[in-house]
């Protein structure tokens, strides 16, 4: 019997198209694919069961898109980013390359993933997701890339660590209407944002380098979602020589509201969120501001009409400190053809020297209840040096009694 | 002995092998393994339990014709219900068949989609069947699939258009609610159409149906005589859109909702900037700006076939002329 048993064994090994390792990390099976097997590759997806691994061997493979829907623990791998590389320039049809959605327990690492129409990476309402060494890449940095680079939204509990974004025509690595989500040893290059958390609570983002985008980082609420953002750290990171223009198709990502309002040269924009920690980071060269807090008044006047329980449009308790921060001599050439640019070279002849690398638009809660408070939205700002800030009037933007002023004091940590 | 162990064993080895699950149980290989239709099969002359149905604003997919069946269990009724879907007992199959008209007019079928409430959990599951070009049988068919077509549109224009058949995986997109899967189309006011619920109630399959006084006639959405441009329009939007842009949908994260009943502006799209359209969005700054469908995102990408503009996503690969001229319509009359 011994005999037969192990004959039928090696039968059984030979029989089966797709090699199966012994379980390993709790999975209960691991399928491993070659590039050349995209179709069986693309049937394991969709037949996938719970508590299954794919490991997909270095190589290059093809695909329309891809997607993972309603499965627990999942773990697609490859031998590592430019190793294993996933094109998807052929995609016909769909929003994104890899699709994930409604899954609890979803890792991926070790490829790159490039050139989808829509998004390259998007996990939708999903849990407990771990994103490694993927590298998203659309190779001319330009409007006709798709959105996203990698994409979490909706989720509970993301980890993006290792990973690397380019070409993005919105953010390279975005994390939206997540809760628990933390974003390090990163980079992200070339894209309109570098990163973005947006409608976000309980992030952190640390030890990265955003570098060559429009605008490095960037940590946003807009209106009419799930919920609001807040709850953000930063810090530790390299965001450098965000100089580019922004190549956002124009006007889309609304003009009004989305990143198509951030002005090439922009290290940090803060918009109409709160709760927002930025500290211990260089932020050096980017050459419009090193640091831009706005309200949602700053982009649209009105604002104050989508306010509800998922939206407040002025940036409250913001903490800016231990930052090392150096700003080039002049603007890129870039910003003076944005329209946001062109705000910020306005402020630098208003106040008649350099742009300070901390501006902030001065719309306060005070435009809400009609009071002249004093920092009533609690900005606290600890940084040595001098010339650091100004006040660009954003109310009166565009008007005689429009006066930028440099006084810091209110604003200074207590 | 040893030979039936090993017999065994290799029966065993046979079925065991590292491929995941091929065929989720409950569904055939082939759609005349079900039994559903007498005779030939590409008549789709239904079996006693299979009742044919229509509805009064369908989905738009690629001018395809549709036949419509639901296949209930022996001794088993449906049962009215005022919002969503009917209910239906576990072991139904609802059978949805596509056809284009070719070049001359005539019917071929591309594919079957099934939706099957499982005995064994209460869960709907869904699987696909792509019919052969003989149009002898349809084979499950779980990857999708591409196929050349010309087909001849509602005003007698033939399009060539690459058809998708969605895979399994695009089925679970638009069928998705908060993690579990439903079904979409047979709402009991979309069904409420043609006499149908009578029909099914005088035949004893369907349970609990109001007077008709007490059921509110879901729009028709090409009957101008009946409904106003506001009620197709939102009729239109409810069934090809709603299914994602709900709460729980896949379109959740972009806070546009267009369901029938939605009542906020805002959640219509109306002066609401678009979250993660990307180039989708071509350069406009709203959903819906009222009286004006050119600067609106929702008619721009109605009116596209890009990937990563198409709306819908799925399903779609030529634009519905006579559903995106409705929507403009609509957007025009919105009070500015």
């Amino acid at each position: 019997m011994k005999y037969y048993s192990s004959l039928l064994a090696l039968a059984m090994i030979a029989a089966c198209g797709t090699p199966e390792k012994p379980p390993v990390d709790g999975y209960k099976q691991t399928l491993v694919f070659s590039p050349g097997e995209e179709s069986k590759i693309t049937e394991a997806f969709l037949t996938l069961t719970d508590s299954s691994a794919i490991e997909l061997k270095e190589g290059t493979y093809k695909f329309n898109n891809l997607s993972l829907v309603q499965l627990k623990h999942i773990r697609i791998s490859g031998a590592g980013s430019g190793k294993t590389i996933l094109d998807f320039s052929a995609q016909t049809q769909g929003g994104e390359g890899i699709r994930v959605a409604e899954l609890k327990g979803f890792t991926i690492s070790g490829m790159t993933i490039r050139e989808s129409k829509g998004d390259l990476l998007k996990v939708n309402k999903s849990e407990d997701v771990v994103i490694r060494d993927v590298h998203a890449i659309w190779a001319v940095a330009d409007s006709t890339s798709g959105g996203y680079g990698i994409y979490p939204v909706l989720c509970n509990n993301v980890l993006v660590e290792d990973c690397y974004a380019e070409g993005a025509s919105d953010a390279g690595i975005y994390v939206g209407q997540s809760n628990k989500a933390i974003v390090r040893k990163s980079k992200a290059y070339k894209n309109v944002a570098g990163c973005e958390i947006e409608n976000t609570t309980n992030a952190e983002v640390y030890d990265n380098e955003f570098y060559g985008n429009t605008a490095g980082f960037l940590v946003f609420d807009l209106p009419d979602l799930s919920q609001r953002g807040g709850q953000v750290k930063a810090y530790n990171n390299n965001i450098h020589d965000n100089n580019e223009r922004n190549f956002a198709k124009s006007g889309s990502f609304g003009t009004t509201w989305g990143v198509g309002n951030a002005a090439p040269g922009c290290g940090i924009i803060i918009q109409a969120t709160s709760d927002v920690e930025i500290y211990n980071n260089k932020i050096i060269n980017n050459n419009s501001a090193a640091i831009a807090l706005v309200s949602g008044f700053f982009v649209d006047a009105k604002a104050g009409e989508k306010i509800n329980a998922s939206y407040f449009p002025v940036s409250k308790n913001i903490y800016i400190h231990n930052n090392t921060i150096e700003m080039g001599a002049a603007f890129p050439e870039a910003a003076y053809k944005h329209h946001t640019g062109q705000i910020l070279v306005g402020i630098e002849k208003a106040i008649g020297k350099r742009i300070p690398p901390i501006v902030y638009d001065g719309i306060s809660t005070n435009v809400i209840t009609q009071e002249k408070k004093i920092n009533p939205d609690s900005i606290c700002i600890q940084q040595p040096g001098e010339n650091l800030f100004v006040n660009a009037d954003g109310m009166n933007i565009g008007t005689p009694a429009w006066k930028p002023g440099t006084d810091m004091q209110p604003f200074i940590c207590k | 002995m040893r030979i039936v162990i090993a017999l065994a064993w290799i029966g065993m080895f046979a079925t065991g092998c590292a491929q995941p699950a091929k065929h989720p149980v409950g569904f055939l290989d082939k759609l005349s393994d079900y039994g559903f239709f007498t005779g030939q099969l590409k008549e789709l002359s239904p079996s006693p339990r299979v009742h044919p149905y229509e509805l009064a604003t369908p989905l738009f997919t690629d001018y395809t014709v549709k036949r419509r069946f639901i296949v209930l269990p022996e001794g088993n009724t449906m049962q009215y219900t005022d919002t969503g879907s009917l209910g239906f007992p576990d072991g139904t199959y609802l059978i949805k068949n596509f056809a284009y008209r070719d070049s001359l007019g005539k019917e071929v079928l591309l594919e079957t989609r099934l939706l099957h409430k499982d005995v064994a959990d209460g869960k709907w599951k869904v699987m696909n069947y792509k019919w052969n070009a003989e149009q002898t049988e349809a084979v499950k068919w779980v990857a999708g699939a591409q196929v050349p077509i010309t087909l001849t549109d509602d005003s007698g224009n033939r399009i060539p258009t690459h058809y998708v058949i969605p895979n399994t995986n695009d089925c679970k997109r638009c069928h998705a609610s908060g993690g579990t899967l439903i079904p979409i189309g047979p709402k009991a006011r979309n069904v409420n159409y043609q006499g149908q619920l009578e029909k099914w109630a005088a035949s004893g399959i369907i349970q609990g149906v109001p007077d008709a006084s007490k059921r509110v006639p879901f729009p028709v959405w090409n009957d101008s005589v009946h409904f106003t441009v506001n009620e197709r329009a939102r009729a239109y939007l409810d069934v090809n859109c709603a299914h994602c842009h709900t709460k729980g949908g896949d379109a959740d994260n972009t806070g546009l909702f267009l369901e029938y009943g939605q009542q906020a502006p805002a959640r219509l799209g109306v002066l609401k900037g678009p979250v993660s359209a990307g180039n989708g969005a071509g350069g406009l700054d709203y959903d819906v700006v009222p009286g004006n469908p050119e600067a609106s995102i929702l008619h721009y990408r109605m009116n596209s076939n890009e990937p990563g503009t198409a709306m819908p996503e799925l399903a779609r690969t030529v634009t519905h002329r006579e559903g995106v001229a409705l929507i403009a319509e609509w957007i025009r009359q919105l009070p500015r």
